[in-house]
């Protein structure tokens, strides 16, 4: 097959009303072929599923190392984070740490999540109206990530706002990604502090890291950039599943009535909300070599950008892909990533979001829609912010 | 059809055990168990396999000829 050039798609995919509005956007850029340069963002995209994939399981010739944003600013101030590395350094980083996150680490805080995640949702069924995110999706997020790696109390208040910044700061160079770099180097700057000042709580994952230091398995400066790596990616990101799963449920009532008389649709029925509405749109990543992908040659240097929340709406992969269905098998959705640097935290993420979404179940007959909901606008994070809802409480 | 298993990369989370659950198990201990080791997958477990493979979220699981 002879070799074209990409089509060019000539419009900012990062504006207000694309960060807002995505979807038609992503239709319009699978329809135009498998890989289409971005001439406003200097990037080759990846709309559709099967590149993204390959693309993510390739990750010898499409690195991280060198940056997964779409600006050279914040491409440089991440590095030494487990985000941006590859190889051998990714896979020491991500062993210094992944430990805690699997399924086996997991079981001893399950008690503790579903405690905290019956207290928040026997509260909000009381109160019956709430916002969908501040009263039911943001309490977990908030919490158990920054028990497990041991945050200081004190130093919470701003996680929400770091967090997200930490996202919004590896988009292109727009607003946004400009208004959220003196919040980044904020939390980095905490995170020195914590680390030097070991103000890590005893037994936790922070202080697994600090005794790596002490034993010269992690250099000291590598310290307060893991923390921030399990740290600030653990919080919107579920917060946004958590809160796209009651806006789903609560426009599609009779999902919820399916997944109420079977509780064992749940995992699937996560995975189909991570599908519809993926909480990280989209992260880049440098060509280490010069390749030929669907036709296209890629020349070595390019940037690529892989389109997580377009390739879960792909026409080829998924039957009625705008469709809310959690009996169809969404567990191959690329929400979490995939491969390599797939989401660590992602057992812990479906840990929380199953806790909320279970004790719901066993209290809320219906989800009710009281109110016109908000999205939060972040280079990104897809996330709502504001979903206003009343509970009816099961009989 | 085979299947090889990356043992050193699979942080068990599990999702192969919901897609062929006659294949792959978590043991008392979080430890994957792949039931097929050494052995071709079962013809009647293929679609399976394949669904599990798909499903792995660090790609830990390849299939092999």
């Amino acid at each position: 097959m002879p070799h074209r050039p990409a089509p060019t798609f000539s419009e900012n995919l990062y504006s207000r009303s694309a960060i807002l509005h995505p979807y038609a956007h992503y239709t319009r850029l699978r329809a135009q072929g498998a890989v289409v340069w971005l001439e406003r963002h200097r990037a080759y995209a990846l709309p559709r599923y099967a590149e993204c994939k390959a693309a993510l399981l390739d990750d010898a010739t499409f690195v991280s190392g060198r940056g997964v944003g779409l600006n050279p600013i914040s491409n440089r101030f991440s590095r030494g984070t487990t985000l941006n590395s590859d190889g051998a350094e990714h896979a020491e980083r991500r062993s210094l740490v992944a430990h805690r996150l699997t399924p086996r680490a997991l079981r001893a805080l399950q008690e503790q999540v579903q405690e905290q995640a019956e207290l928040v949702v026997a509260d909000a069924v009381q109160r019956r109206h709430v916002d969908g995110v501040e009263d039911l999706a943001m309490a977990l997020p908030m919490s158990i990530v920054p028990d497990l790696i041991g945050w200081p109390q004190e130093g919470r208040d701003r996680l929400l706002a770091w967090g997200a910044a930490t996202f919004d700061v590896l988009g292109p160079i727009n607003g946004q990604s400009v208004r959220s770099i003196q919040p980044t180097l904020q939390m980095l700057r905490y995170a020195r502090t914590v680390a030097k000042r070991r103000t890590l709580q005893e037994g936790s994952l922070g202080a697994d890291l600090l005794k790596a230091v002490d034993e010269g398995r992690l250099d000291a400066s590598g310290c307060p950039k893991l923390l921030i790596d399990y740290l600030a990616p653990s919080i919107d990101t579920t917060l946004s599943a958590i809160a796209s799963a009651l806006y789903l449920f609560a426009q599609h009532p009779d999902q919820w009535q399916a997944l109420r008389a079977d509780r064992g649709l749940l995992p699937n029925a996560i995975n189909e909300v991570v599908r519809l509405e993926s909480p990280l749109r989209a992260f880049g990543r440098q060509l280490a070599e010069d390749t030929s992908l669907a036709g296209a040659d890629l020349p070595r240097g390019s940037r690529v950008l892989v389109m997580y929340a377009s390739a879960n709406r792909d026409e080829s992969v998924w039957d009625d892909p705008a469709a809310f269905d959690i009996t169809r098998d969404a567990s191959h959705q690329l929400g979490f990533g995939h491969g390599t640097h797939g989401c660590a935290g992602q057992g812990l993420a479906r840990l929380e979001i199953r806790a909320v979404l279970g004790h719901l179940l066993d209290r809320v007959e219906c989800i009710r829609l009281a109110g016109e909901p908000t999205w939060a606008v972040n280079n990104i994070i897809h996330r709502l912010e504001r979903l206003p809802l009343e509970l009816i409480p099961a009989r | 059809m085979r299947i090889h298993v990356d043992y050193d990369r699979c942080e068990s989370h599990g999702l192969c055990t919901e897609q062929a659950p006659r294949l792959f198990s978590l043991d008392d201990d979080a430890e994957l168990t792949y039931h097929a080791e050494g052995s071709d997958v079962p013809a009647d477990q293929q679609a399976l396999a394949r669904a599990a493979i798909a499903s792995c979220p660090v790609a830990v699981l390849r299939e092999s000829s």
